[in-house]
């Protein structure tokens, strides 16, 4: 079964639930290491990080393990958009040796509606592999619990000086850029316009940035494993899986976001933007 | 194992299959390696000979520099029902790609007059001269100016007709791309449509375990008690992924990789590969290195991959082997990502293009142009 958008407390009743019903005996949690929660069920459990699971340590013994009376829960594991990624394969081989899984996943998607269906794959065996057809989906059980995003863009205005200095650092990044990965563009001018935002900063409210670079004691990054309270975007982060761990651990939906009259920064809210109308019509087409 | 049904697992499969095999053919030959999976499939088949008395053949080409753990196994293997087994353990003169050093860039395996610094010495029981007749002799690269691994294979098999050759190839597992390869031509063996193998001349290849996974392999291992190279037990213990988890060969290609946990795991066979053939030590210290034989990281005294490649093929040391290169590359799109595999290449020594090159447009120019026009 999968189930979208559950938060902590909700995730251990469902797996509390399932255990009395099936007469489960070991739970192994298969997640993200900074997306573990607090499982909190008598019988033994384990939790597997995720960059371990291709590991032979694990993923052998696991195997050995693994049968009909274990319940594999697969946590937040949508981290790459390859549907036949090697992680993948490795969970899927433990699915075949047990009848019990549990799916949870905060949004269904990373960047497109296809993403959803490596959960799909979870969920049945891989027995519809490769297909993407909505009409599949009726035969999985999906548990939707919507998430509605909602970005909210706070102009910022730059002066003549800056606007130029963009122009400049844009071509010299594109006369550089040899051999260095192409995104590096994109991110680079967006931590130049960064400096243009600093004066909207209001101390008594909370940020997220790509890093701490102005040290500021209201500013936390997007490799924290929690936060507390609304964050107003500073900047975006380039991976939309950065993004997505933000929201699954902070579970906030409505967002306000700077955005400097840079190209760049219109680039990035667009961008993300059309990620949350995607995210909709993903929601649309599962529920059909 | 896994489960067909409630009555049927894949090891009762893969016994129907080699029963199916004896029941069709007179000769049988089974190639081993050494690994897991060839220990697995030798044991099947083996047993089943045993049962109807029957012989069968064991293949093992021996390439010389490999773990002393693989030829302990082989070893083992022979001798699990010896009045059973056809011993075609082959130790003769071969060209093996060394792709740890570009001035000695082939080992000849066995080599004759060399026999103080082979890896070890040749096993009483063995075949040492070529069992086909050398007029017949085929196979042979040009490249490499003689006959290599897979000539050898070619030539061996050419020597038998009507004759079953078991492949312990799996295709369960990690690689759907292998299940579909093996599934997808099956073969006509006296009316019965086979899934599971291949026509090869005018004998068959077929794979009787391809649909076990690592679990069913390693939970035959243990059920039977069987004996397995202890590298795997290294490996287990160093932590390796699975996909690295691989007993072959020492110094080609795709296994030089192998040779930087050697002096830990065998310090005697590194020992001796050192003083076999040239690159070892180097190979030992950098195979992991993102900048020398993965060609990840350009080293940083060249500008480009395009640079660094023209710099390798034009200190090439073997003049035959550049002018292949050269041929091959002319051939190819002139840009960095093509360029990354060329160098790769080279490095590799892979004159006989093992490492296959994506020949396509650098997917970073596209992304460039893109954010040139949108930011």
């Amino acid at each position: 079964m999968i189930y979208l958008g559950q938060s902590s407390i909700e995730k251990n009743k469902i797996i509390s639930e399932y255990i009395k019903e099936n007469n489960i005996k070991k739970v192994f949690i298969l997640s993200p290491e900074k997306l573990y929660f607090n499982c909190d069920i008598e019988e033994t459990k384990e939790f597997i990080e995720y960059d371990n699971i291709i590991m032979y340590v694990y993923f052998y013994r696991l195997l050995q393990e693994i049968n009909n009376d274990v319940l594999v829960v697969i946590n937040e594991c949508l981290r790459t958009k390859n549907r036949y990624d090697l992680t993948y394969n490795c969970i899927r081989n433990f699915l075949y040796q047990t009848r019990h899984q549990i799916i949870f996943q905060y949004l269904p998607t990373i960047e497109s509606f296809e993403d959803f269906f490596i959960l799909f794959d979870f969920d049945t065996r891989s027995k519809w592999k490769g297909q993407t057809d909505c009409n599949i989906l009726k035969n999985s059980n999906i548990n939707i619990n919507q998430i509605n995003i909602k970005l909210n863009k706070i102009e910022v205005q730059t002066g003549a000086k800056l606007k130029l200095r963009y122009q400049e650092e844009k071509n010299n990044l594109i006369e550089k850029i040899g051999l260095k990965d192409p995104h590096t563009i994109p991110r680079n001018l967006y931590l130049l316009s960064g400096k243009s935002k600093l004066f909207l900063i209001d101390h008594s409210k909370k940020y997220i940035g790509r890093n701490n670079r102005f040290c500021l004691l209201n500013m936390q990054t997007y490799k924290e494993k929690a936060y507390q309270g609304n964050y107003t975007v500073f900047e975006f982060s380039h991976n939309h899986i950065d993004f997505i761990d933000f929201l699954s651990i902070s579970k906030q939906v409505d967002i306000d976001v700077l955005v400097a009259d840079l190209k760049v920064d219109q680039w990035y809210f667009e961008r993300y933007q059309k990620w949350v109308e995607e995210l909709d019509r993903a929601y649309a087409k599962i529920r059909q | 194992m896994q489960k067909y049904d409630n009555n049927k697992n894949v090891l009762d499969a893969a016994k129907e299959r080699i029963s199916f095999v004896f029941d069709n053919f007179e000769n049988i030959i089974v190639s081993i390696s050494g690994g897991k999976d060839s220990t697995t499939l030798a044991h099947l088949a083996l047993t089943e000979a045993h049962n109807r008395s029957r012989k069968i053949g064991l293949f093992f080409l021996d390439e010389e520099v490999v773990y002393q753990n693989t030829i302990d196994q082989i070893e083992y293997l022979m001798n699990i029902y010896p009045e059973n087994t056809n011993r075609l353990w082959l130790q003769i003169e071969f060209l093996l790609t060394n792709s740890t050093s570009l001035e000695e860039g082939q080992l000849k395996c066995w080599e004759a007059g060399k026999h103080k610094i082979w890896m070890r010495s040749k096993g009483k029981n063995n075949i040492f001269a070529k069992p086909w007749a050398k007029e017949k002799e085929k196979y042979h690269n040009a490249a490499k100016g003689g006959l290599g691994f897979y000539g050898v294979l070619e030539n061996f098999q050419d020597c038998y007709k009507n004759t079953a050759f078991l492949v312990g190839l799996r295709a369960a597992g990690e690689s759907p791309n292998r299940w579909r390869a093996v599934t997808k031509n099956p073969i006509n063996i006296n009316g019965n449509k086979v899934y599971w193998g291949s026509k090869k001349g005018e004998n068959v290849v077929l794979y009787p375990i391809y649909d076990w996974n690592f679990h069913d392999i390693w939970h035959y291992i243990y059920d039977n008690k069987l004996r397995y190279s202890k590298i795997y037990d290294f490996q287990f213990k160093k932590g390796f992924g699975i996909s690295e988890m691989r007993v072959s060969s020492l110094i080609h290609e795709k296994s030089f990789k192998s040779i930087c946990e050697l002096p830990e795991f065998e310090p005697k066979t590194y020992d001796k590969l050192l003083k076999r053939i040239k690159g070892i030590s180097f190979a030992q210290e950098t195979g992991k290195n993102s900048k020398m034989f993965k060609a990840r990281k350009l080293p940083k005294n060249f500008k480009s991959w395009i640079v660094y490649r023209d710099f390798l093929l034009n200190t090439y040391p073997d003049p035959a082997k550049k002018n292949l290169f050269a041929k091959r590359f002319s051939k190819h799109l002139n840009n960095e990502f093509v360029a990354r595999q060329q160098c790769r290449q080279i490095i590799l020594n892979d004159y006989e293009n093992n490492l296959a090159i994506q020949n396509k447009p650098d997917p970073r120019e596209e992304l460039i142009e893109y954010y040139k026009g949108v930011l």
